[in-house]
């Protein structure tokens, strides 16, 4: 039995010391250039890209409690940066409309697909989830943004 | 009557063949196929592999079909291409586990550049069509 409570003990002072190295938070203020500035967006788009997309991919990430804890932070963390490298729709005003052409493709595609929202983000929010019909609508939305994206590519 | 029947019947025959051959041709023809033909020998050798419809590599298939490529939409093909010349630069593809058994599939630096200047000049021809 004391084996036991000699383990217990060093993993409960290794948590401790973890949470001293909790990574930092980085968040903004919406600027002009959100997406959300930039474009006309429906409610209902708008509604799913709060729901599903923008706590990776925008610098307006909402934290829950558990982000403060280690490892979670750590994991949390990681998929964030991640997806603002990839993706960062705060930044939309800076893009150009090539690479908006091209974002917004493949974000109809991932949803599609099944790949976005991660799986773990899922397990955590499970409402983030896109229905088949949410995903028609998100589409469709990007269908028709990528229209008149080309035509003004194209002047 | 036998005078005209005759050609009539040579004509029919001229053209329901015309037809049928034509109908064949049109429906053979793999997305590949539609590649240009420097293009198309590199794809061949170095990317198609993995990235055709059969490919039991599900994550390969799902990422570039090669054999499909000619159906997607005009906006998927454009992002299929910059993705194609992304990971061509920065020499993710083809990946190095499969190079190392397969050392002679690799890309030249010539081939490499020949794909990139495809998917740059294969999208401008899109944005302007």
């Amino acid at each position: 039995m004391k084996w036991f409570i000699r383990i217990l003990l060093i993993l409960v002072v290794i948590f401790i010391i973890l949470q001293f190295f909790r990574p930092e938070r980085i968040t903004e203020e919406i600027t002009a250039d959100h997406i959300f500035e930039q474009e006309d967006i429906p409610e209902e788009i708008r509604s799913l890209l709060v729901k599903s997309c923008l706590d990776c991919h925008s610098m307006q990430t909402r934290y829950l409690w558990y982000h403060r804890i280690m490892p979670a932070s750590y994991l949390v963390n990681n998929h964030i940066t991640g997806g603002r490298e990839d993706l960062n729709l705060s930044y939309w005003g800076k893009m150009e409309q090539m690479q908006k052409l091209t974002a917004l493709d493949k974000m109809c595609e991932e949803v599609e697909n099944g790949n976005m929202p991660l799986k773990s983000y899922l397990l955590l929010h499970p409402g983030a989830k896109f229905s088949d019909e949410e995903k028609e609508i998100f589409c469709n939305w990007i269908e028709n943004m990528n229209e008149s994206i080309l035509i003004q590519m194209i002047e | 009557m036998k005078r005209f029947i005759y050609p009539a019947f040579f004509i029919m025959l001229f053209i329901s063949g015309i037809i049928i051959t034509n109908s064949f041709t049109t429906v053979q023809k793999p997305g590949k196929d539609k590649l240009p033909e420097n293009v198309k020998s590199i794809v061949d050798k170095s990317c198609f592999g993995c990235h055709n419809s059969e490919s039991t590599n599900d994550d390969a298939k799902e990422a570039l079909d090669f054999n499909t490529f000619n159906e997607l939409r005009k906006v998927r093909k454009i992002t299929k291409l910059k993705e194609i010349g992304e990971t061509l630069t920065e020499g993710e593809m083809p990946p190095k586990k499969f190079l190392e058994k397969f050392p002679e599939k690799n890309l030249t630096d010539e081939e490499r550049q020949a794909l990139i200047t495809w998917t740059k000049s294969e999208t401008d021809r899109l944005i302007k069509n």
